[in-house]
């Protein structure tokens, strides 16, 4: 598969095998391989990956405020390893469940402190 | 019979999504002080939120991808995120605006001061945002918003003198207000026909409702019919406004005064008429702004978002709604006069406006996202000319608002 990783791949939406929206591709890594050949290997997505691609003040602002929703310090980036990656076309379609992957920490907290809570959130408004 | 009925759904749906609290203030001043003159204006933003309307709803049905998701793709990560947050604020001072009108209307209804309502509209749009489906509140917004026909209706009722307007629509003329003050008002009513939360909230509704490209001329018809009926509606208040408030002088600080005419008319069930519609499109619009600077949010981070999903797996999402009306009532809170809001926030619209249209017209002729489905030639020079217009708007938007202190 070839594909142009700052055009095709870059700020494309994660979506995994049910459609459920994970995150965006908000950076990648490269790796070399046995015969020093280049090769993408993981996808970062989270807000500690854009922060950093973000840069400048606007950048560390968007991580701080992701930051206060974790206890390890600092945050890290959600990594999928590429191979998880069943096609790309106008989003990034993953192998896996969302479930299967870890929740992002402000989901997690938002969720069990505040949305969890309220009457009713466990009900899809259709 | 289904397809007749699924289409005027659409219509409704964009007719909803159309006349907001902006077009109120803005129709009913520009009648009130220039008569017809800007008739052009609105007849330019219906060709604009059409043809541009029509491009995202294409992008979204073909790749499944919403507004914002493209302009982060399109602009990058960074500039995205500049261009997410003067989103989100020009929408959540949009999301008070209508919230305030909402609150307006009730008062207008019953007496009871706006600010008292203003909690209660908040509650009230939440609510329905957490509890109801989608398409149900959409359409009833929509329906109940129809009522505006009275001020057509009152139209025919009063003495109008019809070859005066007529000729008055095909004029323009400052009406002695001066020329500062009719740029400004220009500028005012075509930011509230083309605000940028129409094409979040239309692209974002395709991508939830799962439009394929087979469901292309459905939306295409609901755009190209609902929102001309919009502008149509939209006329009607500047042509009672001409023939009623601008020869006794008056000027527009409230809905009252919009609702001046049709009051005339038809007395008490003219003005309970009119009520009824003032609320419904200004709370279909603060449905729409609210889910619309969640949406912009949600798809610049790659969120879950939407009302498919419970909200307890759109966690994010629905704080930033949350958070998003929260803030909309802590503004009008501030006593600030809803009307007068509803200035300030065209404005800013209007120097906002091509941070969303730019990106659009881009990725309707990229062809790695659409194929073949990319803009025509004819459009493509409809939408070019369209974004000069817009740029033009947002350019001119503050030197205006300030060499005439807001119009005056």
């Amino acid at each position: 598969m070839r594909i142009q990783v700052s055009r095709e791949l870059l700020d494309r939406q994660l979506v995994d095998v049910d459609g459920r929206l994970v995150g965006k591709v908000d950076d990648v890594e490269f790796a070399l391989d046995a015969h020093g050949v280049p090769y993408l290997r993981t996808l970062l997505t989270g807000p500690g990956a854009l922060g950093l691609r973000v840069g400048g003040r606007i950048g560390r602002m968007l991580v701080l405020t992701a930051e206060r929703f974790v206890t390890d310090r600092p945050m890290v980036p959600l990594r999928i390893p590429y191979r998880l990656v069943a096609r790309v076309d106008s989003a990034v379609w993953l192998r896996v469940r969302a479930e299967d992957l870890p929740t992002s920490p402000a989901e997690a907290w938002l969720r069990r402190n505040l949305i969890g809570r309220i009457p009713g959130a466990g009900r899809a408004g259709g | 019979m289904k397809k007749l009925l699924a289409a005027s759904l659409g219509i409704l749906s964009a007719v909803g999504g159309f006349v907001d609290i902006g077009d109120l203030v803005a129709a009913g001043q520009a009648g009130a002080r220039f008569g017809m003159a800007h008739s052009w204006v609105l007849l330019l933003g219906v060709i604009a939120i059409c043809a541009y309307a029509e491009m995202a709803g294409r992008i979204a049905a073909v790749t499944g991808r919403a507004v914002f998701d493209l302009i982060r793709e399109r602009l990058g990560a960074r500039m995205a995120l500049v261009n997410l947050v003067a989103s989100y604020l020009v929408t959540v001072i949009t999301l008070a605006a209508e919230l305030g009108g909402v609150a307006l209307a009730l008062q207008l209804a019953s007496g009871v001061p706006y600010l008292l309502w203003v909690p209660v509209a908040g509650v009230a749009v939440w609510l329905v945002l957490w509890r109801i489906r989608f398409p149900v509140m959409e359409r009833v917004f929509g329906l109940a918003g129809l009522a505006l026909v009275v001020f057509a209706v009152a139209l025919f009722w009063l003495p109008t003198d019809w070859a005066a307007l007529g000729r008055s629509a095909v004029t323009i003329d400052d009406a002695g207000q001066g020329w500062g003050a009719y740029w400004f008002v220009a500028v005012a009513l075509f930011a509230s026909t083309v605000s940028p939360y129409e094409v979040f909230f239309f692209s974002s509704g395709g991508v939830e409702e799962r439009w394929s490209a087979a469901d292309l001329a459905d939306a295409r018809f609901s755009v190209l019919v609902g929102f001309p009926i919009g502008g149509f509606l939209a006329l009607s208040l500047i042509a009672t406004a001409t023939v009623v408030l601008k020869p006794a002088g008056v000027t527009v600080s409230n809905l009252d005064q919009v609702a001046h005419p049709v009051v005339l008319a038809f007395g008490g069930v003219g003005l309970a008429i009119a009520a009824l519609a003032f609320f419904a499109v200004t709370f279909g619009a603060a449905l729409e702004t609210g889910l619309s600077a969640a949406y912009a949010a949600a798809q610049y981070f790659g969120w879950q978002w939407g009302k498919r999903v419970s909200p307890r797996e759109a966690a994010r999402f629905h704080t930033v709604l949350l958070v998003s009306v929260l803030l909309g009532v802590l503004l009008l809170l501030t006593t600030i006069d809803p009307v007068t809001l509803t200035e300030y926030m065209l404005i800013i619209s209007a120097v906002a406006l091509p941070l969303t249209y730019l990106p659009i017209l881009v990725v309707a002729n990229d062809r790695t996202y659409l194929g073949d489905r990319v803009n025509g030639r004819w459009l493509n020079v409809l939408g070019a000319v369209l974004l000069l217009i817009i740029v033009a708007a947002a350019i001119a938007a503050i030197p205006v608002a300030i060499g005439t202190r807001m119009g005056q």
